[in-house]
């Protein structure tokens, strides 16, 4: 076996793709769904929040399956 | 000032919204940067640069999401604001928006930096909270929460910048050449647009209300193009996304290997 170093491209994790995916597909809800539903009551806030909320987790998800994207060497 | 200027645009929906034309442009520039950062990571091996590909489509494809639900009105809202004779008109898909991106933004800059996990949360975090508290201010009925919130909002950017300009720049000397350079021109591009933000609030319809939603809308529009798509231009462009770029000496091959 020589020193020749063939690098293999790196395993993506599939969870983390999928994981992406949902992410993604999570923000799209905050930003469209959320504001066109109707408020029985409480207002503007309730449905503001529910956005914001939907953001940070879509945004918290992407973080954690970004920094997890590849599968560790074994 | 004239009223007619402080409504620059154009009304393309007709539905007597002139800054259509703003979140037009904005959505179709955001549209391009998120297939122009496609088609130019489409097959890239790099562990580490599919990280900084994945984050960076990902921030003008939200981006340009949130612009279209502005453009048909979707992310458009009315706030009651005591003394003030008509309702305030509010485009809080920005929020959602920032909410979003602007973390991952912070996240390529830790992730230049090799910073640990605990200051990437605390910096997301502390930028999180700069998101929330001016989402607040926005919707806030009295010109005293309005500004207090935005000042609260602004101290929580103070920290980010601060964090940014210290733990991470020396994290980031730590490293080669390359990285350090991208990271000192993507730091100064972070610091002085994001600084524009809370002036153009303090000053736009949201605030004191000196500049018009026409021009605020334009204005909001160069700044998240420019951040979003002109951050991530700078980012992809550079060896330092690579993972070899530890290496002394750059090296031909390092760029025909981030375009594999």
């Amino acid at each position: 076996m020589t020193n020749t170093t063939t690098e293999q491209p790196a395993e993506l994790r599939t969870r983390s793709v999928v994981g992406l995916g949902v992410c993604v597909a999570t923000a799209l809800v905050g930003i469209f769904l959320i504001p066109t539903l109707q408020e029985p009551s409480g207002g503007l806030n309730v449905r503001f929040w529910t956005m914001a909320a939907l953001e940070l987790l879509a945004m918290g998800g992407v973080v954690y399956f970004v920094l997890n994207l590849h599968e560790e060497p074994s | 000032m004239d009223p007619i200027a402080l409504q620059a645009g154009y009304d393309l929906l007709g539905d007597g919204r002139p800054e259509t034309l703003w979140l037009g442009i904005g959505t179709l520039l955001m549209l391009i940067g998120t297939f122009y950062f496609i088609a130019r990571g489409w097959g890239v091996t790099d562990k580490e640069a599919r990280e900084y590909y994945a984050i960076t489509i990902l921030v003008p494809g939200i981006a340009s999401a949130a612009y279209l639900s502005m453009f048909f009105g979707i992310g458009l809202t009315t706030v009651e604001v005591a003394g003030m004779a008509e309702p305030l008109e509010i485009y809080y898909a920005r929020y959602a928006d920032w909410l979003f991106t602007t973390p991952l933004l912070l996240l390529d800059l830790a992730l230049l930096a090799k910073v640990d996990r605990v200051t990437i949360g605390t910096l997301i975090g502390v930028d999180a909270l700069m998101i929330v508290t001016g989402l607040i201010g926005a919707l806030s009925h009295t010109p005293l929460a309005r500004y207090t919130w935005w000042l609260f909002s602004t101290i929580a950017f103070l920290f980010v910048l601060y964090y940014l300009l210290t733990s991470l720049r020396s994290a980031a000397k730590q490293r080669s050449a390359e990285v350090q350079s991208t990271f000192n021109t993507l730091t100064a591009l972070v610091a002085v647009l994001w600084t524009a933000y809370p002036i153009l609030w303090i000053v736009g319809t949201e605030g004191a209300g000196v500049v018009g939603l026409g021009i605020e809308t334009l204005a909001f529009m160069v700044l998240d193009v420019t951040a979003k798509v002109g951050f991530g231009f700078v980012l992809l462009r550079s060896r330092a996304i690579l993972g070899d770029t530890e290496a002394p000496e750059p090296s031909a091959g390092a760029d025909a290997q981030a375009a594999d």
